[in-house]
């Protein structure tokens, strides 16, 4: 009986842990999406800033690359629309894993006392 | 979310630290230090960002039209120069972020290192801010925990005298 409990309570340890594990990385993603985001609005800024004399370069490996500024401002704007749909994602994600975390949390709970009796019980009957 | 806020959103609740047991305080005081270990972090950086964009502008200062045709030692590597000669004293290239590069006269390269400067002034003093407050309540559960050992060490005493 609580050879039994035991093996369950490991195999519910494990999944809480893979859930764990995913719910770091989403939350590093986040955060790596939302420091990206507001880098782009930051240039979206300084782009708009520019007059239409202004020159602007792209850095493509080694080498600057001048631009269209109106080019420029409408990558930029693009590239904003795609991480705001990634951020968006991330963050369904995030609360999809919490609440997955939440029911595995309240399963190891229940396992943990139930485990906690069978060995009372074990320990009373020898 | 892509500013920090110093306002707290509506979804966090009061608690009243005192209905707390003891493991949820340590627990809630743990949280709070790596918090707290995060903002740190965060304001060393923005104090080197901060540095970078206040070297940037001061060298911009050096970069007048009298300046033109001077002499100056251009790095190839870490440790090797070569001469060359200011051609143009009018207009500088800036990093404006993701791999973008804006050509902006001298004027125009100061504001934007200025208008850095005060973002990133800016964000320090929020962070600041929260960090202040998180203090505020890791102190505060700091006493409450401490109320809650001596309690229990008074309880233990009145048993142990009782039997």
């Amino acid at each position: 009986m609580v050879d039994e409990i035991q093996k369950k309570l490991q195999a519910e340890l494990d999944k809480f842990k893979i859930v764990q594990k995913d719910y770091h990385k989403a939350l590093l993603q986040r955060q790596q999406l939302d420091g990206q985001l507001n880098e782009n609005t930051a240039v979206k800024q300084e782009l708009d800033l520019l007059k239409s004399g202004n020159e602007v370069f792209k850095l493509i490996g080694p080498v600057l690359v001048k631009q269209d500024l109106e080019e420029a401002k409408q990558n930029v704007v693009k590239r904003m629309e795609y991480i705001s749909a990634e951020l968006k994602r991330t963050e369904d994600l995030i609360a999809n894993l919490d609440k997955k975390q939440d029911t595995h949390r309240e399963a190891l709970a229940k396992l943990q006392q139930s485990f906690q009796q069978a060995q009372l019980k074990a320990a009373m009957k020898a | 979310m892509s500013q920090i806020s110093a306002t707290e959103g509506p979804m966090l609740q009061q608690i009243d630290l005192t209905k707390l047991n003891l493991q949820q305080l340590t627990q809630l005081k743990q949280q709070l230090d790596q918090e707290l270990g995060v903002f740190q972090d965060s304001l060393q950086t923005l104090k080197i960002a901060q540095n970078k964009f206040q070297e940037s502008g001061t060298s911009l200062e050096k970069l007048t039209p009298s300046a033109k045709g001077k002499e100056i030692l251009v790095p190839l590597t870490g440790s090797m120069y070569v001469t060359g000669k200011l051609a143009d004293t009018e207009t500088v290239i800036v990093d404006i972020g993701t791999g973008y590069y804006a050509q902006k006269d001298i004027q125009g390269a100061k504001d934007y290192f200025k208008r850095r400067v005060n973002y990133v002034t800016e964000q320090m003093e929020k962070i600041q801010q929260i960090g202040l407050e998180k203090s505020k309540i890791r102190e505060a559960i700091m006493d409450v925990m401490e109320m809650k050992i001596q309690g229990q060490m008074s309880t233990q005493k009145e048993l142990a005298e009782t039997a």
